[in-house]
């Protein structure tokens, strides 16, 4: 089965929407073949991915919104992310498990990301960032 | 995310539930936190046996919560810390700032 689309959703650079997006990939999410610990990886995963793309993607700016789609193939699930920032490079952000930034409140949305999903990949396009997130089908 | 606070041996036990995702729930949290606060408390334990899952402004939530706490002069136990969670404390090595107990019963005990 070749990578085909299954969904999309737009919101606006605001995390009151992570609700929503939660929601809409619940219900996209119901019949796939996984578990209930990949299907709360995925979630957070998206969640995280999300909110990055408000935030450091758009800064939250109410007029610039996040895109999410969401494809399927016979092997893995494939989200990707897309802000309309100028393109923030997500690596330059401190090792939130060194000691000093233990208590920092934030900067670990791709360090969870990155246990969480099989696959990531960041592209920066002409106007914002794309993240895409994939989660391989167990066998069996 | 859901809160719902109680007040058990003087210890003010917080219940965590639902998806704990940021937005709101940062600011939900911090309110109630201050106001337990402000009403005298000093002793917490957040019950997070009832969150099905947290993101990391989930985990800015807590420490959050934690930071507020202690510059108030009060001490956080975290009780019915879920899998899900301790794995993300690992992920994050915030394992080694939470003082988790198993049951709400262990974390209030070990303030007696």
């Amino acid at each position: 089965m070749p990578l085909r689309k299954i969904g999309e959703l737009t919101v606006p650079s605001d995390p009151a929407y992570l609700e929503k997006v939660d929601q809409y990939s619940d219900r996209l999410f119901k019949k796939l073949p996984l578990g209930k610990n990949d299907l709360d990886d995925i979630a957070i995963a998206i969640s995280e991915a999300v909110n990055n793309a408000m935030v450091h993607g758009n800064g939250l700016d109410a007029d610039r919104n996040v895109h999410i789609s969401y494809y399927l193939s016979a092997r893995y699930l494939r989200i990707a992310v897309r802000d309309e920032g100028e393109g923030f490079i997500p690596d330059n952000v401190p090792d939130p498990t060194e000691s000093e930034n233990l208590l920092k409140v934030s900067g670990r949305g791709l360090l969870i990301i990155r246990h969480l999903m099989d696959r990531i990949e960041c592209t920066i396009l002409k106007n914002g960032m794309k993240m895409t997130l994939d989660k391989f089908f167990t066998e069996g | 995310m859901k809160l719902k606070s109680r007040v058990t041996d003087g210890v003010l036990v917080l219940e965590v539930k639902g998806k704990v995702m940021g937005g709101p729930d940062a600011a939900a949290f911090q309110d109630v936190v201050k106001s337990e606060i402000g009403n005298g408390h000093k002793q917490f334990v957040f019950d997070l046996g009832g969150v099905d899952w947290m993101n990391s402004s989930g985990l800015g939530i807590l420490i959050g919560g934690l930071t507020t706490i202690k510059n108030a002069g009060g001490q956080l136990k975290l009780a019915n810390v879920t899998e899900k969670i301790q794995s993300l404390f690992m992920i994050t090595k915030l394992v080694t700032i939470f003082d988790s107990h198993k049951t709400v019963e262990d974390a209030l005990k070990a303030y007696q």
